[in-house]
C-alpha cells in the first residue's frame, strides 16, 4: 500500500508560468524558469536582472572574425577598469559576468591565451556591469557579450543562423570592430573583407539601421598592434593606408567612427605540445590602448 | 614645411627692414634708420636660432613641445697631453671600468686610481659568487636538491663571468655557479647614453658586432639621427636625463657596454643580484621572489597602475633595492641580459620563436601581473627590437678589474703623465 503524503499546491508557481518573461535580447516570451531564451538562446538572467532591479541596460557588441582577440580584449578591458578606478568604476552584476574576466586573466597570468569561445550561444560569456563615469551623476548599466567569431561571420554570411546576434545588434547602442593587425601587416586581405561584411550587415539589419548607425558610434580597433609601432602611433593613418575599402565604407556609412590600436602581449611565441598542438602564447602581458575605445564609445553613445 | 614658411616670413621682414634703412638713408632721416635696424635684429636672431641644432622634449608617442631651450650635446675636446683631463672625461662618461683594467691602471696616479675606484663603488654593487637557481618551475625543490648533491667535482671552476648550467634539470630549472662581479646600481640613463652618442659611438664600427653593421644604419631616432628610437635630433626629451634609456636594441646595449668597458650581465648574474640566494645546510639555496622579500609590494616597484605612466627616474623607489643595494631590478624597464631567451615559464625547446630572442628580465612600468615581475621571470625579445619599455644595466667581472693600485701591489713608482696617455691609448684599443 502506498503511504499517503501531503503535497503543497504552490499555485503561485502556476501563476508565474502563466506570465511570459520577455528575453532582454530578442523580446520573445519565455517561461519563468528558462535559463536561456527558447528563441535566440540569449541568457534569461539578463531579463530577470532588468525586471527585478527595474533597469534598462545598454548594449555594446564586440565583433570580429575568429582569432582576432575578442575574448582577450574584453576580459582584459573589464579587469583593467575594475583594477584602476580613477577614471571609471565598474561593478559586475552577477557571478556570470565575472566568468569572462576570471578565465581570461587566469590564462594570461599563466602566459596562455584563453580557450577559443565555443560557437554555441548558450556557452558564451555575457558581461553585465554597472559603470560609473567620473562626471556623470548616475551610473548606467551595460551588457557586452563575448560572441564566437565563427558564429558572427556565419550570421553575417547567412542571416538568422544565430538569431541572438541579429537581435543583439538591433538593440546595440555602439559596436567595436576588431581587426587583426598582424594579418594586415602581413598583407592578408581577409581582415578588410571581414570588417566590410560586418559594416554592411550592421547598416542593413532593418529598414531603420542606416539612419540609426548614422548617429551611433563605431570603434575600429586594431588588435595585436603592439608589434606594429606605426599602427600604434597613428591607427587612423594606418587604416587609411592598409584597409582602403573598410576606411571608405566607414566614412560613408558610419560618420561617428574612430580608429584605435590595442595590444595585450609584448611578444608572442608558438607553444608546440603533443596534446594540444600548436598554440600561440604571450611571453609577457603589457596592455596598451585597451580602455580608450570603450571610453570613446561611452562618451558618444546616443542619449536616451 | 612650417619651418620653411616661418623662415620665409622672417626673411621677408628682414628685407622690408633693409628697404626701410635704405629709404631712411636716402631721405636723410636717422630715426628711420635706427628703427629699421632695431626691427631687423629680431628676424635675424630668429633665423639664426631656427638653424641651430635644437634639443626638444618628447616622450614616446607624443610630439615635442615647441619653444624649449636649445642645447647642443657635443663632447668636449680634451688635450691628449692632459692626463688629468682625459681621466676626468672618462670618469664623467662613466668609463671608469676601462681605467681599472690592469694595463690602464698601471698608468694612473694613485689619486686618479682612487677616483676611479670610488666611482666604481658608488655606481656598482657587488654580486658575491656562489650558486643560484635560474628559471625554476613549480615542484622543483626535490630535483634541485638532487642536482646539488649530484654536483660533479670541479664543476665550480668556471670561466670569468660565465653562466654554466651544472645540469639541466628538466622541469626544475638550472643551478648555476656565478663568479663574483659588479652590477650597475641603476639602469643606464639617457644622460649616460647621450655621452656615447656624442662620442660617435654609432660610427665606431669596432664597438659593434660585424654581423650587425648593416642594421646599425637603421638604428636612428625619430628624426633620423643615430640614437635611441624615441629621441629627437640626437638627444633625449627634456627633463628625462635621469630616466632609463629605452628604445635601444640588444646590439646598441652591447655596443655601449663595450664603450664603457663593461658587458651585459648574464641571466644568472642578474637573478643572483636580485634574488640574493643564501646557501642552506641542505644544499638548496634560499632565494627571494622579489629583491625586497617574498611577496609583492607595489609601493616598491614601478609597474602597471603606478603613477606616472611611463618611465621614472632611476633613483626613485630606493626601498625596492636588493640586499646588495641594487635599485629598480623590478619594474620601470625590462633589462636586456646577455643570454638567449630560454622559454620563460615553458621548457627550453617547447616554444617555436618567430625570431631568435634575447632574454629580458625584471618587468617594466606597464607589466600587468605580479608573477611576471619577479626575480625569476624571464621574457624574450628580438635583439633588434627597440621597444618603449626595454633598457639595460651593465656588469663587470671582479677578476677583470684591478682593485689595488699597482704601486701597492708591485711596489712600482707613481705613473707619469706619459704613462697615462699610453693608458688612454690602450683604452681606445680595448674599445676597438
Amino acid at each position: 500500500m502506498t503511504p499517503s503524503s501531503i503535497q503543497p499546491l504552490e499555485s503561485y508557481r502556476l501563476a508565474e508560468y502563466a506570465v511570459p518573461i520577455p528575453c532582454y535580447i530578442c523580446g520573445v516570451g519565455n517561461t519563468y524558469d528558462a535559463e536561456f531564451c527558447t528563441h535566440c538562446a540569449g541568457p534569461m538572467a539578463l531579463a530577470h536582472q532588468a525586471n527585478s532591479q527595474n533597469i534598462q541596460p545598454r548594449m555594446i557588441a564586440v565583433l570580429g572574425p575568429s582569432g582576432v582577440g575578442k575574448t582577450v580584449y574584453l576580459g582584459m578591458l573589464i579587469d583593467m577598469i575594475s583594477r584602476q578606478s580613477r577614471k571609471m568604476q565598474v561593478f559586475s552584476r552577477g557571478a556570470f559576468s565575472v566568468t569572462l574576466q576570471q578565465t581570461t586573466i587566469a590564462a594570461l597570468a599563466r602566459c596562455e591565451f584563453p580557450e577559443k569561445t565555443p560557437n554555441e550561444p548558450d556557452r558564451w560569456n555575457w558581461v553585465h556591469c554597472q559603470i560609473r563615469l567620473p562626471r556623470e551623476k548616475h551610473p548606467f548599466e551595460l551588457i557586452v557579450p563575448d560572441m564566437a567569431g565563427d558564429a558572427v561571420m556565419e550570421e553575417v554570411d547567412h542571416p538568422h543562423t544565430y538569431r541572438v546576434i541579429g537581435s543583439l545588434l538591433k538593440k546595440c547602442s555602439g559596436v567595436m570592430i576588431l581587426v587583426d593587425t598582424t594579418q594586415v601587416t602581413a598583407g592578408e586581405v581577409e581582415q578588410d573583407f571581414f570588417a566590410q561584411k560586418l559594416l554592411g550587415y550592421l547598416s542593413e539589419l532593418d529598414e531603420k539601421a542606416g539612419a540609426r548607425w548614422a548617429r551611433q558610434p563605431v570603434a575600429l580597433v586594431f588588435s595585436k598592434a603592439d608589434q606594429n609601432e606605426a599602427c600604434m602611433n597613428d591607427p587612423a593613418a594606418y587604416a587609411e593606408a592598409h584597409l582602403a575599402g573598410l576606411w571608405r565604407q566607414c566614412r560613408e556609412r558610419f560618420p561617428l567612427h574612430a580608429v584605435f590600436a590595442a595590444g595585450v602581449a609584448g611578444a608572442c611565441a608558438i607553444h608546440d605540445s603533443v596534446s594540444e598542438g600548436r598554440l600561440q602564447i604571450p611571453l609577457r602581458v603589457e596592455p596598451r590602448g585597451i580602455v580608450e575605445p570603450l571610453e570613446w564609445l561611452l562618451k558618444h553613445l546616443p542619449r536616451r | 614645411m612650417r619651418i620653411l614658411n616661418r623662415q620665409h616670413a622672417l626673411a621677408m621682414i628682414l628685407l622690408l627692414c633693409l628697404i626701410e634703412v635704405l629709404l631712411g638713408w636716402w631721405t636723410q632721416r636717422p630715426w628711420l634708420v635706427a628703427c629699421a635696424a632695431v626691427a631687423g635684429c629680431w628676424p635675424m636672431l630668429r633665423l639664426t636660432a631656427s638653424r641651430a641644432p635644437s634639443k626638444t622634449a618628447s616622450v614616446p608617442g607624443k610630439s615635442p613641445s615647441p619653444g624649449k631651450p636649445t642645447v647642443a650635446k657635443v663632447r668636449a675636446y680634451v688635450d691628449p697631453t692632459d692626463s688629468d683631463g682625459l681621466v676626468s672625461q672618462m670618469l664623467a662618461e662613466g668609463r671608469f671600468a676601462l681605467l681599472l683594467r690592469s694595463r690602464i691602471a698601471q698608468g694612473l696616479s694613485e689619486a686618479q686610481f682612487r677616483q676611479a675606484l670610488d666611482v666604481l663603488h658608488e655606481t656598482m654593487g657587488l654580486v658575491p659568487d656562489g650558486a643560484v637557481i635560474v628559471d625554476p618551475t613549480d615542484g622543483a625543490a626535490a630535483s634541485h636538491q638532487q642536482a646539488l648533491t649530484d654536483m660533479p667535482a670541479g664543476a665550480n671552476d668556471l670561466a670569468a663571468g660565465d653562466e654554466q648550467p651544472l645540469r639541466v634539470l628538466g622541469v626544475a630549472g638550472r643551478v648555476v655557479q656565478v663568479q663574483r662581479c659588479f652590477l650597475d646600481r641603476y639602469p643606464v640613463t639617457n644622460a649616460q647614453y647621450a655621452a656615447f652618442v656624442a662620442a660617435g659611438g654609432y660610427e665606431q664600427t669596432g664597438l659593434w658586432d660585424e654581423t650587425i653593421w648593416p642594421a646599425v644604419l637603421e638604428m636612428v631616432d625619430a628624426t633620423g639621427r643615430p640614437g635611441p628610437r624615441f629621441w629627437r635630433d640626437g638627444t633625449y626629451p627634456e627633463g628625462m636625463d635621469d630616466h632609463p634609456v629605452v628604445g635601444v636594441s640588444w646590439y646598441e646595449a652591447a655596443a655601449y657596454a663595450r664603450w664603457v668597458g663593461k658587458r651585459l650581465p648574464s641571466d644568472a648574474e642578474w637573478v643572483k643580484a636580485a634574488a640574493w640566494p643564501v646557501p642552506q645546510p641542505s644544499g638548496l639555496p634560499s632565494q627571494r621572489r622579489y629583491p625586497w622579500g617574498h611577496s609583492m609590494d607595489r609601493a616598491k616597484a614601478h609597474l602597471w597602475g603606478s603613477e606616472p605612466r611611463g618611465t621614472i627616474a632611476v633613483d626613485r623607489l630606493p626601498e625596492g633595492a636588493s640586499v646588495g643595494g641594487i635599485d629598480q631590478l623590478i619594474g620601470n624597464v625590462w633589462e636586456w641580459t646577455r643570454g638567449n631567451f630560454q622559454g620563460g615559464l615553458y621548457q627550453p625547446g617547447e616554444l617555436l620563436l618567430p625570431t631568435p630572442m634575447k632574454s629580458i628580465r625584471g618587468g617594466a612600468f606597464d607589466t600587468y601581473f605580479d608573477n611576471q615581475a619577479t626575480c625569476q621571470f624571464q621574457s624574450g625579445e628580438n635583439p633588434l627590437g627597440r621597444r618603449h619599455n626595454i633598457g639595460f644595466r651593465l656588469a663587470v667581472g671582479v677578476c677583470d678589474l684591478t682593485l689595488v693600485h699597482p704601486t701597492h701591489a708591485q711596489g712600482q713608482a707613481t705613473a707619469s703623465s706619459s704613462d697615462v696617455r699610453q693608458g688612454h691609448a690602450a683604452a681606445v684599443e680595448v674599445n676597438a
